[in-house]
C-alpha cells in the first residue's frame, strides 16, 4: 500500500474477542473529499471496524492512517484529525450542548478563542441556538443529534468516521444530517459512513464497501458494485452479497 | 500526561456529578441531613421513654413477710409502690407461707453469699448480687419463679420480692436474711425497678449492720470489714475518646467510602450506561488522563462526603455523650481526617477499578456491594475493646487505620505505629490505584464490551519485557506486608539468622519467582550489566563515605529515640555475642547488597523507570526507605537510596549499587563489632553521633564521586524499548 498522504487508510484490520473473529483482514481507503459507505448486515463487524479506526478499540493486527499519522504509534495526533459521530452515541445529560462544546473544546485543545467563535459558528449554522442552554437530558432525538454532529465537528477534522448518524431519527432530522455531510464532502473532508439505510448510501456515497462475517467481500463504485452483482439496485446487491456469503439465494 | 486534559475531565466530571441528586444525596444528603435528624430524633425519643420511667414510681411485688427494717426501707423509698402479693397466683399466696416452697439456688452458683445481701457488695445494682455469666442468674424451673416471670410479663408489676420461709428465722437469729429479686432485665421498667429495689435494699442491709453491731456493742464499720477506694485515673478526654473512637471510625469509614461508591459507579457503568463513554474514547486522550481524572473525582467526591460526615457526626455525637465528657475535639477531627484519607484513596480506586466492569448503574450497584462490604466490615473491629493498633494490626488493611483513629482519640498512639499504619495504608491505596489504571487500559472494559473481573489479575506481560510502574509498586507493596510479617513471626531467630532469611526468602526469592512468573527480560530487569569502570570506582568511594553523610547530618537533624538506637546497635552487632568480622559482613553487608539491589535497583527502578530517570531514582529510594520500616530510619536511608538509584542510573548495572551497599553496610557492622575503631573516628559505638570532622570529609569525598559519576553518559539500551511491557501498549484481551 503506498504511504497514506491524507484520508483514511486501513490495512489488514483483525480483531478477535476470545474465540469469536469480528475482523478479519480489513482494508480501506477513504481519500479526502470522498464519502465511502460501509455496509452491512447486524453483526457483520462494522461497528469494531468503526471503532478501530476511531482509536476506540486497538486492532489485534494491520494498520490505521489518519492523515498520515499512524494511530497506534501517535493515537493523540491522530485523534485530532478524525471526528466520530454514531447514532447510539449519547450526550452528557446534565450538561447542556454549550457546556459540551465547550468541554470538547478544552479536550481537542483548541485556543479559547477559536474555541468560541467555532461553538458560536456551530451553533447557528446547526440551528441550535434555542436549546444550547438546556441540559442534554431534555432535548429530543433530533436536537441532541444536531449538537452531536456539532461536537463531531467542533475540531474541523479532515476525517468524518459516521456510525448509523441518523439512526432513530425522523425524516427532517435525517435529513439535516445528510445534508451535513454532504457538506463536509464538500469541503474537502473524507467521510466514512456505516448505514443501513440504502437510499442514503445510494445518495451520498461515491464508494461502497460491502461487510459481512468481519470480511470484506466488495467494494467499489455504486455501478460497479450493481454490475459484479447483477443486481437493480444497492438493497439487491447488498441481499446478494449477504446471501452469498451465507450460502442464501437471493430472488 | 496533561494535566489541563485531567483538569477539564475533573471539572466536567464534578460539575455533572454535583448535578446528579441521587450522587449529591449520598455524599452531601445523608450526612448533612439525615444521620443527625435520625439520631437527634431517636434519642429524643430515648430520653422521653427514660424521663417518663424515671417520673414513675416502679411497682413491686412482696410476696411474704419482710423483716421490719426491709419492709421499712422499700416502703419509705419514693420511687417504690409496694403490692404485697400483688399478681401472685393462689398457689403461691397459700404455699409459701404454708412452707411448701423453698429457696432454689441458680445452677452453678457459689454458695450461698450468691444469693445474701453481703456488705461486699459493690455492683452498681447495690446488694443484689449478680454473678458473672446470665445463666447463673436463672434459677431451675420452679412455681415460685413461673408465678414471678408471669407477673412481671403481665406489666402490672415491674419486679418480684419473695421473702421465703427461711428469711424471718434468719433474721430473727442474726443470720444474712434471704430475699429474692424477680425481675427482667430485657424490659427497661424492670431493669429500673430492679435498681430501685437495690438500692433500697442496701438501705436495709445498712440498718440492720448497724442494729447488730450496736446491740454487740461493736465499732462501726465491724462489718464492712474492707472500705475500697475506687478512682479512675483515665482523663474524661480519654473516656471520651474510649466512647468516640469505638464508634466514630467505623461511622466515618463506612459513611465516606459510600460516597464514593456512588460517584464510582456514576463516572463509569453510569456513563457507559449513558452511552457517553465512547464519546470521550474517541478524543485525543489518554486513558490514564480519564482514569486520573475520574479517580480524583471520586476520591474528592469521598473526601467531600467524609469531611462532611466529620463534621455532622461530631456534632451529631457530642450531643449523644455524657454532660461530664468533652465532645470531638478539632486536633481529633483533623487527625482522624488526616489519618482516613489513604482509606479513601484505597476505596476509591478500588471501586472505580471493579465499577468499570459494569455495564450499567445496576449492575454496577450488584459488584460494588460485596466490595463496599469487604470494606466496611472490618472496620468494625474497632468497636472490640480488646483489639488494639500494635505491630501486627498496623499492617491489616482498613482495621489498622480505624485502630489508628481510636488510639489518636485515646492518646496513646507512638510515632513508630503512627508511621507504621500510614506506610501500610498508602501502600494499599499505591496498590489499589496501579489496579485502576491497569483496569483502564483495558479498553474492552470501556467500550462496554462483557469483560471478567478476572483481567484485573490478567498478567499482561510481554516475554522479554521489563515492569512497569505499577508492577513495581504492587510488588513493593506485598514484599513489604511479607517482610513484616515475617520478621514479626520470625523474631525469636537468632538476629543473622532472620535477617539471612529475610533477605534471601523476603527479597532475593520473590524477585526471581516474579520474574520467571511475568517472563520478564532478567538482564534489562535487575540490570545485570558489566558496569564502566569509573562507576565501580565511584561506587567504592560513595561505600566509604556516604554513610558517613547519612548518619552523620541527619543524625543530628532528626536524633532517634535512646530505645531504638538501643536497638539497632544490638541489631548490627547480631546480637549480644560478638561475631567474626566475616560473619559480620556476609550478613550485614554483602547479603542485603544482593537481595535489596536486586529488588530495589533492579526490579522497582527498572519498573519506575518509564517515567524518567528521576522519578526512578526517587521512587526507588522512598520505597527502599519505607522498607526500613522505621520513621527514624526514613531520611538516612532515603539519602543512600538517592546514591544507590543514581548509581544505577548512571551506569546502567546494579552491580555498582551492590559494591557500595556492601561497603557501606560492612563498615557500620564493623564498627559496631570493634569499638576501638569505632572510637578512633571519635563516635562511641556504631550508633553514637559521628563528629563534624569525618562528616564533612565524607560529604566532600561523597559529592567527589557523584561528580566522577556525571562523567559517565547514560547507559545505551538501559531506557525500557519501545514495545517493552506496558500494559498500555499491550493489546486488550476480551
Amino acid at each position: 500500500m503506498p504511504a497514506a498522504t491524507g484520508g483514511l487508510e486501513a490495512e489488514s484490520l483483525g480483531r478477535r474477542f476470545g474465540d469469536v473473529t469480528a475482523v478479519d483482514d480489513v482494508s480501506l481507503q477513504v481519500r479526502p473529499g470522498e464519502v465511502v459507505g460501509l455496509l452491512g448486515p447486524n453483526g457483520a463487524g462494522k461497528t469494531t471496524t468503526l471503532r478501530m479506526l476511531a482509536g476506540i478499540l486497538s486492532p489485534d493486527r494491520g494498520r490505521v492512517m489518519v492523515d498520515g499519522l499512524d494511530m497506534r504509534a501517535d493515537p493523540i495526533a491522530a485523534k485530532r484529525r478524525l471526528g466520530f459521530l454514531s447514532g447510539d452515541t449519547q450526550l452528557y445529560q446534565r450538561l447542556s450542548p454549550r457546556e459540551m462544546l465547550r468541554y470538547f473544546a478544552t479536550l481537542y485543545e483548541l485556543a479559547p478563542a477559536r474555541a468560541t467563535k467555532r461553538i458560536d459558528t456551530l451553533i447557528a449554522e446547526l440551528d441550535i441556538t434555542s436549546f444550547a442552554g438546556r441540559p442534554c437530558g431534555t432535548l429530543s432525538s433530533g436536537q441532541k443529534q444536531r449538537a452531536n454532529v456539532a461536537r463531531a465537528f467542533l475540531h474541523e477534522p479532515q476525517l468524518l468516521i459516521l456510525d448509523e448518524p441518523t439512526n432513530a431519527l425522523d425524516v427532517v432530522s435525517g435529513q439535516f444530517i445528510v445534508q451535513a455531510i454532504r457538506r463536509a464532502r464538500d469541503a474537502g473532508r473524507a467521510v466514512l459512513l456505516s448505514t443501513h439505510i440504502m437510499g442514503e448510501a445510494e445518495y451520498l456515497c461515491d464508494r461502497i464497501a460491502l461487510i459481512h462475517r468481519g470480511r470484506i467481500v466488495d467494494s467499489g463504485s455504486l455501478e460497479g458494485l450493481l454490475q459484479r452483482s447483477g443486481q437493480g439496485n444497492l438493497t439487491d446487491a447488498f441481499l446478494h452479497y449477504a446471501g452469498a456469503a451465507t450460502g442464501a439465494t437471493t430472488a | 500526561m496533561r494535566f489541563s486534559i485531567v483538569r477539564a475531565i475533573l471539572f466536567k466530571e464534578l460539575r455533572e456529578t454535583l448535578r446528579d441528586r441521587r450522587t449529591l444525596f449520598m455524599t452531601l444528603g445523608l450526612p448533612v441531613l439525615l444521620y443527625p435528624l435520625v439520631i437527634l430524633a431517636f434519642t429524643r425519643i430515648a430520653e422521653s421513654g427514660e424521663d417518663a420511667i424515671a417520673a414513675d414510681q416502679s411497682v413491686v411485688a412482696v410476696w411474704g413477710a419482710l423483716p421490719v427494717p426491709v419492709d421499712a426501707a422499700l416502703t419509705e423509698s419514693a420511687d417504690l409502690a409496694l403490692q404485697p402479693w400483688g399478681e401472685a397466683p393462689a398457689e403461691v399466696r397459700e404455699g409459701l407461707p404454708a412452707g411448701r416452697f423453698e429457696r432454689r439456688d441458680p445452677q452453678g452458683a457459689e454458695p450461698a453469699a450468691g444469693q445474701t445481701a453481703g456488705p461486699a457488695a459493690s455492683s452498681p445494682a447495690g446488694p443484689l448480687r449478680r454473678s458473672r455469666g446470665g445463666n447463673r442468674e436463672t434459677e431451675p424451673e420452679n412455681p415460685v419463679l413461673a408465678a414471678a416471670r408471669a407477673a412481671v410479663a403481665s406489666r402490672k408489676v415491674q419486679a418480684v420480692i419473695v421473702a421465703w420461709p427461711d428469711t424471718a428465722p434468719a433474721f430473727a437469729q442474726g443470720d444474712a436474711v434471704p430475699l429474692t429479686v424477680y425481675y427482667d432485665s430485657v424490659r427497661r421498667q424492670s431493669s429500673v425497678a430492679h435498681d430501685r429495689v437495690a438500692t433500697a435494699l442496701r438501705d436495709a442491709r445498712d440498718r440492720i449492720v448497724d442494729e447488730r453491731q450496736r446491740a454487740r456493742n461493736l465499732p462501726g464499720g465491724f462489718a464492712e470489714g474492707l472500705t475500697v477506694h475506687t478512682r479512675n485515673t483515665s482523663s474524661a478526654e480519654r473516656r471520651s475518646g474510649q466512647l468516640l473512637g469505638s464508634l466514630l471510625p467505623y461511622i466515618l469509614l463506612t459513611l465516606s467510602v459510600l460516597g464514593g461508591m456512588y460517584a464510582a459507579i456514576d463516572l463509569t457503568a453510569g456513563e457507559k450506561e449513558r452511552g457517553t463513554m465512547q464519546t470521550l474514547l474517541c478524543a485525543p486522550i489518554t486513558s490514564a488522563e480519564i482514569v486520573l481524572a475520574k479517580f480524583l473525582t471520586v476520591w474528592l467526591l469521598s473526601l467531600l462526603s467524609l469531611v462532611a460526615n466529620l463534621v455532622s457526626l461530631s456534632l451529631t455525637v457530642s450531643r449523644l455523650l455524657p454532660a461530664d465528657l468533652p465532645g470531638v475535639g478539632a486536633t481529633n477531627l483533623v487527625l482522624a481526617l488526616a489519618v482516613l484519607l489513604p482509606v479513601t484513596l484505597t476505596s476509591s480506586a478500588l471501586f472505580l477499578a471493579c465499577a468499570s466492569f459494569a455495564r450499567d448503574f445496576r449492575d454496577g450497584q450488584t459488584m460494588l456491594t460485596p466490595v463496599y462490604m469487604a470494606v466496611a466490615l472490618p472496620a468494625g473491629v474497632v468497636a472490640l475493646p480488646t483489639i488494639e493498633l500494635n505491630a501486627w494490626t498496623a499492617f491489616v488493611p482498613i482495621v489498622n487505620v480505624t485502630l489508628l483513629v481510636k488510639a489518636l482519640f485515646l492518646r496513646e498512639a507512638s510515632a513508630e505505629l503512627i508511621f507504621l499504619t500510614l506506610l501500610s495504608a498508602c501502600m494499599y491505596a499505591a496498590v489499589a490505584i496501579a489496579g485502576a489504571v491497569h483496569v483502564f487500559h483495558r479498553e474492552t472494559v470501556l467500550v462496554g464490551e462483557k469483560t471478567s473481573m478476572r483481567t484485573i489479575f490478567e498478567r499482561g506481560a510481554r516475554a522479554g519485557g521489563t515492569p512497569n510502574a505499577g508492577f513495581a509498586l504492587t510488588a513493593f507493596a506485598v514484599l513489604l506486608v511479607v517482610q513484616f510479617y515475617g520478621s514479626l513471626s520470625l523474631r525469636n531467630l537468632p538476629i543473622h539468622w532472620l535477617l539471612v532469611t529475610l533477605q534471601y526468602g523476603g527479597f532475593l526469592l520473590p524477585t526471581l519467582g516474579m520474574l520467571a512468573l511475568f517472563g520478564f527480560d532478567a538482564r534489562r530487569t535487575l540490570g545485570l550489566r558489566r558496569p564502566p569502570v569509573v562507576a565501580l570506582v565511584s561506587a567504592v568511594a560513595l561505600g566509604l563515605s556516604a554513610w558517613l553523610f547519612a548518619g552523620g547530618v541527619v543524625a543530628r537533624l532528626l536524633p532517634p529515640p535512646e530505645s531504638l538506637t538501643r536497638a539497632m546497635e544490638r541489631f548490627i552487632q547480631l546480637g549480644d555475642q560478638p561475631m567474626p568480622l566475616w560473619v559480620v559482613w556476609l550478613v550485614i553487608g554483602i547479603t542485603p547488597a544482593i537481595c535489596e539491589e536486586l529488588f530495589f535497583r533492579g526490579l522497582v527502578f527498572s519498573g519506575l523507570r518509564r517515567l524518567g530517570g528521576w522519578p526512578a531514582v526517587l521512587g526507588s529510594a522512598l520505597l527502599f526507605a519505607l522498607a526500613h520500616a522505621s520513621i527514624y530510619r526514613l531520611m538516612p536511608t532515603f539519602i543512600l537510596g538517592v546514591v544507590l538509584g543514581v548509581l544505577r542510573w548512571r551506569s546502567g548495572s546494579v552491580v555498582p549499587g551492590m559494591v557500595m551497599h556492601a561497603i557501606n553496610n560492612g563498615l557500620i557492622g564493623t564498627l559496631a563489632q570493634r569499638p576501638d575503631l569505632a572510637a578512633w573516628f571519635g563516635m562511641q559505638g556504631a550508633s553514637g553521633t559521628m563528629p563534624w570532622g569525618p562528616v564533612l570529609a565524607g560529604t566532600a569525598v561523597m559529592i567527589g564521586a557523584l561528580g566522577v559519576l556525571r562523567l559517565i553518559a547514560p547507559a545505551a539500551g538501559d531506557d525500557p524499548p519501545a514495545g517493552a511491557y506496558d500494559t498500555s501498549a499491550a493489546p486488550s484481551r476480551p
